[in-house]
């Protein structure tokens, strides 16, 4: 199923960003020709012209500007009379405070597991061919982002995937291109000495210009990436270079999840490579590969195009050895054929063409590849189930507030008792999947563990929808109020694979007495029906990704449902148009919070209310992934980390080099091995 | 002037209509699809949840084409419409002389039925009277395609109708006026056929008001279908006005002093008839292709609205593991064409003009 990331603000979790990418391997020194020459000297001189003259805005005047209050000739003037601090300082290392107190994470366990070798090529489908082998500006956040950018780069530092603890200074972080970091929470920054070992796809060592250009990079309009943009000018106030190796960072909020802005969002962004920089930049770099942090490589010759992409593990890799990364990255190369047909790729992942493939829904744990499949009873494909612990998309029904009928608690009420997501959950998903509670599942501590979703009861829906006024049943079994109107409303998703669950749904609330009307839309039209305000009630999900602590004003504060004037305010992520004074109250609060506790305390609450509130129909939680493999791959004692989300996030498995034509010729012999199906369900919540 | 139910026809008609009739296969194949047709009218008597008699307490009861009854009415214990399968067999287990009288396929098109605890496909079973089996939310695929060929072949007769109706007119009057009307008629037409269908259907769909019920949706694809399909009747009824407009009895029509529009409907039409009627059941093949088509797509009638188009998506999602799916659905769909087509095929050789033309 799909997800969408659409998380508004995006927020830095989503964004585990981290530039990428790959170049053509330079062969030698190439002769530029003269007018490409001149444009690099030129682009010399604009990125130094910015390093000394970029200044940082405060967070108020930068949303003034957002909003229009002042313009950017009024800031330009003001910053030409000094008025605002410079972005960049230059240092010496006598500069730094000396009271730091280093860290390195060295504390914590190591991932990945000692048993496994490397070699071999895995072979993996996308749907469609990349459109592009940038990782940011237009085209580049499709589906193949992940083998560029988000599952193989390395950051800074990374957020440890096998816990939800956290500490005084946030979340608990391994090094990555950091070699240790100091955390002066009281000033928002972060001081980082950088692992002098650490080198680009290309040979060249990555040091702390490569993290100042940064932010050269996405704060430019160059990209045409107008979130990152956006992103890298109104949340960093202060970029310090002490030495080659050692930078420090100030963000301008001050926010409990402080290293996330620095470890995962700052990143080094080769200078060397992005010479010719300009207004043309998405198609001049549409199909470059850049110097990337990943130790994976994609040759020019293994680009064929609309057909597959091969990536080449570098053997000389700088972190091969390192704690973390040694266990991990075990392919030698992985080969991802387009196969535009999903039944498609499933047979050839049958016939042992492709690796792995997801079992994730029910159909293909149960059908498609039965526990009695030959293939399964031979023990030449194993089947698993990972259990995960990560924020959980909050599948369920939007009601929308602004709506006649909708804006009246008792039939919110109604409706929740109606909706029979048991049944579905039961009956449907094969009880394999676990009920939602509430919008903020799956965030450790700050989820609220009281709140719980309300069972269907046609009893007590009937009961709410009595106070209502829709007491009677009218000729069609469906409650009517005395002035003879009927108890409907229209159900839209844009999520065409869920429509059989909608069904069951309507059927259900039939029961009950109230009418869906369903409108499967496609994906499109129905996010744009839902963020227009146009629905009833809509199903959908807001896809999540790692974060400290979930948002709220996003999605409930009132600035975001009704325009001053009163009118409903569209586009934006408020799907219930919901206003509460209480709410408003508590999620200012949070924002400006900056102590872990309160903010814990007040995510409760606002659960609390929202659930009270009945704005959101909670749906269900899909507390696992589960894939079928040949059993050349093979996977650690417990499979994966905590937080991940598919089996190639966290690059642990590797490949039996021997065990494929082994597996391929007992197949053809009929010689079986043993059989296993196995549930790991460690971090299964109780 | 031989009379067909009390209709007087033209003596050249009932030949046509006589070699038809001889024509064996076109015939039943005829005969078949207008019994499949009346049979399909009356399909809440054969396929559905509703039972058709249920004595309770003496008192005999036809649910069929009423209003809900709460199961409360008949003793049980919710306000929800009765659960009659389920009141059949408690009925039979308590034994107080109360009986249900279900259909031969007691389900209807929209109720999900458990299969081994779940809903999922089920296998084809005399013994749980899917004579089908069910589709993948366990929707009984019999039930399905009943009331899917019932929409289908009525929206492809609206359809028929409705692109009849517009293509005969303006062809007719492009035909016989010619000249500048004629020639601004055609160019139009071009220009309009160019419309690519597809994305105006899903523009369309996209920018409906969410409160539009499921029958008002059916209306407004059957509204874009007519829109767009009109066009190729145009053309035959263009050339044929023009043929007849040349002959001796229009110009004596004329003389006369008839109205265009009686010349147009009352003479000249007639007289070209015999080329449309041989069109209809093509016209009617391809209603139902294309609105399978768009089922298939997911652009068509509405969901959970029964469909050949979206039972043979499914068919083909799941075709190792529920091959009856897609089988049913295919050779439902493959029936009805052909019978369509082998009625078309016999009306063609029927009223083909070089056997029976008058003017020769």
């Amino acid at each position: 199923m799909k997800k969408r990331l659409l998380h508004p603000m995006l927020l830095g979790g989503l964004f585990a960003l981290f530039a990428t990418a790959c170049s053509k391997k330079e062969e030698g020194p190439v002769a530029l020709d003269p007018e490409t020459e001149a444009r690099i000297a030129a682009f010399r001189a604009e990125v130094q012209n910015y390093y000394e003259t970029k200044v940082a805005l405060p967070p108020a005047v930068f949303e003034d500007l957002e909003s229009g209050k002042v313009t950017q000739e009024e800031i330009d003037a003001r910053t030409a009379a000094g008025e605002f601090p410079k972005l960049f300082t230059f240092a010496t290392l006598d500069d730094l405070p000396d009271d730091l107190v280093w860290a390195n994470g060295s504390e914590l366990p190591e991932i990945g597991s000692p048993k496994a070798t490397k070699g071999g090529t895995a072979y993996g489908a996308i749907q469609d061919f990349p459109r592009t082998l940038r990782t940011v500006g237009p085209d580049a956040n499709g589906s193949f982002r992940r083998y560029l950018l988000d599952d193989v780069v390395m950051l800074l530092a990374h957020p440890h995937p096998d816990t939800n603890e956290i500490g005084p200074e946030g979340e608990k972080y391994f090094p990555g291109l950091a070699k240790e970091w100091a955390i002066d929470k009281e000033n928002s920054t972060v001081y980082v000495r950088l692992e002098p070992e650490a080198r680009f796809s290309d040979g060249e060592p990555i040091t702390a210009d490569d993290y100042l250009f940064c932010f050269f990079f996405f704060q430019s309009s160059y990209l045409k990436a107008p979130w990152y943009k956006n992103f890298y000018n109104r949340f960093y106030e202060n970029v310090t270079k002490y030495d080659d190796y050692t930078i420090s960072v100030k963000v301008s909020v001050n926010k409990p999840d402080l290293t996330k802005y620095v470890f995962e969002s700052v990143r080094p962004i080769p200078e060397h490579f992005y010479g010719e920089l300009g207004d043309d930049f998405p198609e001049r770099y549409q199909w470059r590969f850049a110097p990337t942090t990943s130790p994976y490589i994609l040759k020019e010759e293994d680009i064929k195009k609309g057909d597959s992409l091969t990536f080449t593990r570098l053997e000389d890799w700088w972190a091969k050895d390192r704690r973390n990364f040694r266990y991990r990255f075990n392919y030698d190369r992985i080969h991802i054929r387009v196969v535009r047909d999903i039944a498609k790729s499933f047979e050839m992942f049958k016939k042992g063409e492709l690796d792995a493939a997801s079992l994730t829904l029910s159909e293909y744990w149960y059908e498609k590849l039965p526990d009695d499949d030959p293939l399964v009873e031979g023990g030449y494909i194993k089947k698993a189930t990972f259990y995960n612990q990560r924020p959980r998309p909050p599948y369920g029904l939007w009601i929308n507030t602004s709506k006649p009928l909708l804006d009246d608690l008792n039939i919110r009420l109604g409706i929740q008792y109606a909706t029979n997501w048991d049944l579905v959950i039961e009956k449907y998903f094969r009880g394999d999947y676990e009920r939602l509670d509430h919008t903020a599942v799956g965030y450790g501590v700050f989820s609220n563990p009281e709140v719980k979703a309300r069972p269907y009861s046609i009893e007590k829906a009937a009961e709410h929808f009595a106070k209502a006024g829709y007491a009677e049943r009218g000729p069609d079994g469906i409650l009517v109020n005395d002035k003879g109107q009927r108890l409907s409303f229209s159900v839209s998703t844009g999520y065409q694979s869920f429509k059989d669950a909608l069904t069951i749904i309507k059927e259900e609330a039939e029961k009950a007495g109230i009418e869906f009307r369903l409108r499967i839309m496609d994906g499109t039209a129905g996010f744009k029906l839902a963020v227009e305000k146009q629905h009833d009630i809509h199903f959908m999900a807001w896809g999540y990704s790692p974060e400290m602590y979930p948002r709220y004003w996003e999605t409930f504060h009132s600035v975001n449902a009704y325009n001053p004037d009163g009118s409903v305010k569209v586009q934006t992520n408020n799907l219930n148009v919901f206003r509460n004074s209480d709410m408003d109250r508590m999620i200012e609060q949070y924002r400006a919070s900056n102590d872990v506790d309160e903010m814990i305390a007040l995510a409760h609450r606002m659960e609390q209310l929202l659930h009270d509130e009945a704005i959101f129909v909670p749906g269900f939680v899909i507390p696992f992934y589960r894939i079928g493999y040949w059993r050349w791959r093979e996977y650690p004692e417990n499979f994966d980390v905590m937080k991940s989300e598919s089996s190639g996030q966290w690059a642990m498995g590797w490949i039996n080099v021997e065990a494929r034509m082994e597996t391929l010729k007992a197949r053809d012999r009929g010689q079986t091995f043993e059989k296993s199906i196995k549930y790991y369900d460690q971090h299964k919540s109780k | 002037m031989t009379k067909l139910l009390g209709v007087k026809i033209n003596p050249l008609t009932a030949k046509k209509l006589r070699r038809f009739k001889h024509i064996k296969r076109g015939y039943y194949s005829f005969i078949a699809i207008v019994g499949l047709l009346l049979v399909s009218l009356g399909a809440e008597l054969l396929v559905n949840s509703r039972a058709l008699v249920v004595s309770y307490e003496g008192e005999l009861h036809f649910p069929t084409y009423g209003d809900v009854i709460p199961g409360t009415r008949f003793g049980q214990d919710y306000a929800y419409e009765t659960d009659y399968r389920e009141l059949k067999r408690v009925f039979a287990e308590a034994d107080e002389g109360n009986w249900v009288l279900m259909p031969i396929i007691p389900y209807d098109p929209y109720e999900n039925n458990e299969f081994e605890g779940v809903f999922k496909p089920a296998p084809p079973s005399w013994q749980s009277r899917h004579f089908l089996g069910t589709d993948t939310t366990g929707r009984d695929i019999a039930a399905r395609l009943f009331y899917g060929f019932r929409i289908a072949i009525f929206f492809a007769l609206a359809f028929l109708v409705a692109t009849y109706a517009i293509g005969i007119a303006i062809g007719c009057l492009m035909g016989y006026f010619g000249g500048v009307f004629d020639l601004i008629g055609q160019r139009l037409i071009e220009i309009w056929s160019n419309m690519p269908f597809l994305y105006v259907v899903i523009i369309v769909f996209s920018v409906t008001p969410s409160f539009m019920p499921n029958s008002a949706r059916i209306m407004i694809l059957l509204a874009i279908m007519v829109l767009f399909s009109w066009m190729g009747m145009t053309y035959y009824m263009r050339t044929g006005a023009y043929k007849e407009k040349a002959r001796d009895y229009v110009a004596a029509a004329e003389a006369l002093g008839a109205s265009a529009f009686r010349i147009i409907f009352k003479h000249i039409l007639p007289n070209s008839l015999a080329t449309l009627v041989t069109f209809m059941p093509f016209t009617i093949v391809g209603a139902i292709t294309s609105v399978t088509a768009l089922d298939y797509l997911g652009f068509g009638l509405p969901p959970p609205t029964p469909s050949l188009g979206e039972l043979l998506k499914q068919g083909t999602d799941n075709l190792t593991t529920a091959p009856w799916i897609v089988s049913s659905s295919f050779f439902a769909l493959v029936l009805i064409l052909t019978l369509v087509a082998f009625v078309g095929e016999a009306i063609r050789e029927a009223f083909d003009p070089k056997k029976f033309t008058i003017y020769r």
